[in-house]
């Protein structure tokens, strides 16, 4: 069997290479070419406010977030009812449900079926909203 | 009337600020964050600077206040101010007609509208680059660049105003009353040195260089004060001020941690040193065309001191690493005096190209083509390796070493590199 290493390209660091044809036709699908598929502008909504962080923990993957993920965090947008943020608890940096009930601030982890209702006297901090998990398949 | 105003914007202790935004335990505690080798106190946050640390105290003063007053201390973790300033920047561009980036946490920018309109949009500045990039900012608004720095001053100052001051809307008995109790030197672009002539010709205040004859101050200073007298009129003479930052060179400048003093370490420093500047050099896509060696004894030692440099001009512009490497090394040849301590050494590239030049004729034939065609294969693969492995994977020489050489910076208190270093995010628990 093939060792893993051989099958990579030979040089997979220097990116995409572009042909050139110094004569000739040109191609009819060169101005259609936009460097193809570009992940970031897929997850990065505005690079000005978002953060990669990394999860530990199993206490979120009905959120479909796993320990050792990196997650996407965006701290432009509103945070809302059943969002997954990054939260400040009393000095603890925690990935949680957001969850409003009424007048009630709760956040909701696989812990447990009811929220941990926050109270006055917790210090609290919204980071960010989580807009994306990156999931490590293997 | 002109509906176009000059803003300043800067964030509050910004280094220190950058280190809360992500460290929750270092709010509303004291903070400071130390220089190159953690030697002294460049930043504080407020609580430190409430307990009298001032800019500059040596880190081993500084010390016992981590016992008694829960002290916080990093070390300078120039990759995450960095970072930040640029999205901090970016921010401020989207709101601006225009943008003059001045330093790491400071631009001035073009805003238009009534007083009132500017005023809210200043306020809206402020809460943006709170909320989306987490760090606090005060904004000062005038008609010039001169008394823009000074509402700033004025916001930062006065917690009552919300970090924001639009000069032209305070009332004039309240800046008047300031102007004439703020000395002199408290005025951007007015030295220590000018301050103390100034003071020596009953000008202690900035009320009283706004007041000042525009002439006399030409005759006496320069016309660089002059303008300051007229910027402080609200006549607008300064110009675009140039970034820091100079696009026009590469500068690998550092401070050791441990001095330097054999031929060989000198050799270790010069090599790395120009193998980065190459390497940085590749990522702006330039080449130099020429290099500049530098090293240097501490200015507070006794005694003699040494600061050599040298300088060797390309014989076309090139980034290859091996090149510059070897020619850094030559250059600094015997320059280093025996016996001395070098606590700071850099390589400088500059002359900068966009592209490599004509290759010039070879006049006695074939000469050192396979030699140049191999060094260029050699330089591509070292760059590729730490393009993809980290830039400590490989290196040439001594900068191959996986140990860092005892002269590296020394960063004891350094917080991670949470956004530019995949292996240092911060972790986060679910």
């Amino acid at each position: 069997m093939a060792d893993e290493q051989e099958l990579m390209p030979p040089d997979a660091s220097q990116g995409p290479v572009q042909a050139v044809s110094a004569m000739g036709f040109p191609s009819p699908a060169r101005d259609y070419f936009d460097g193809g598929l570009d992940l970031n502008r897929l997850l990065v909504r505005d690079r000005v406010s978002t953060f990669i962080m990394r999860v530990s923990g199993h206490a979120m993957q009905s959120a479909g977030i796993h320990d050792g993920d990196e997650v996407i965090v965006d701290r432009s947008l509103p945070v809302r009812h059943a969002s997954v943020v990054i939260v400040n608890l009393n000095g603890q940096m925690l990935v949680r449900r957001w969850h409003i009930d009424g007048p009630k601030v709760g956040l909701l982890s696989d812990e447990s079926p009811l929220p941990v209702w926050l109270d006055e006297g917790d210090e609290v901090g919204v980071f960010g909203v989580i807009t994306r998990c990156l999931h490590h398949v293997r | 009337m002109s509906a176009d105003h000059v803003s300043l914007v800067d964030v509050n202790n910004f280094y220190v600020s950058c280190e809360r935004a992500f460290d929750y335990s270092l709010r509303n505690r004291p903070v400071v964050v130390l220089s190159n080798n953690d030697g002294c106190v460049v930043a504080r946050s407020q609580e430190a600077k409430d307990l009298g640390i001032a800019t500059g105290e040596p880190f081993f003063k500084v010390q016992r206040f981590m016992d008694s007053h829960h002290l916080a201390v990093r070390s300078s973790n120039y990759e995450l101010y960095g970072d930040m300033s640029a999205r901090v920047m970016e921010l401020l561009g989207r709101y601006g007609t225009w943008h003059e980036v001045y330093s790491i946490d400071e631009s001035f920018i073009g805003l238009e509208g009534s007083l009132e309109q500017v005023r809210s949009t200043a306020a809206q500045i402020r809460k943006a680059i709170d909320k989306v990039v987490g760090v606090p900012v005060c904004v000062g608004v005038s008609s010039t660049k001169t008394l823009a720095k000074l509402a700033n001053h004025i916001a930062k100052h006065n917690p009552g105003l919300g970090g924001v001051c639009v000069q032209q809307l305070m009332d004039q008995r309240v800046l008047d009353n300031i102007l004439s109790r703020v000395p002199v030197t408290d005025v951007w672009g007015v030295g220590r040195k000018s301050g103390a002539k100034l003071a020596s010709m009953g000008i202690e205040t900035i009320a009283d260089l706004r007041d000042a004859d525009p002439l006399l101050i030409r005759k006496k200073f320069s016309v660089v004060l002059q303008r300051t007298v007229f910027e402080l009129n609200g006549q607008r003479c300064i110009g675009p001020v140039e970034e820091r930052a100079d696009r026009g060179q590469v500068m690998f400048t550092r401070s050791f941690s441990t001095p330097v003093r054999t031929h060989e370490a000198m050799e270790e420093v010069m090599s790395i040193y120009a193998q980065k500047a190459a390497s940085r050099l590749a990522s702006e896509g330039r080449y130099a065309s020429l290099l500049t060696v530098t090293a240097g004894t501490s200015r507070f030692a006794q005694g003699e001191s040494s600061f050599p440099s040298a300088q060797v001009r390309l014989p076309r512009p090139t980034r290859d690493p091996i090149l510059l490497s070897k020619l850094a090394i030559a250059a600094m040849g015997d320059l280093m005096q025996p016996g001395m301590d070098y606590v700071r050494g850099g390589v400088i590239l500059s002359g900068l190209s966009d592209s490599p030049g004509e290759k010039q004729l070879d006049l006695f034939g074939l000469g050192d083509e396979q030699e140049e065609e191999e060094q260029k294969n050699v330089s591509s693969v070292v760059q590729d390796i730490s393009a993809r492995f980290g830039a400590k994977s490989i290196g040439l020489g001594p900068a191959g070493m996986a140990q860092s050489p005892a002269w590296t910076m020394k960063r004891e208190h350094i917080s991670q590199r949470y956004t530019t270093e995949w292996d240092e995010l911060l972790e986060v628990r679910a």
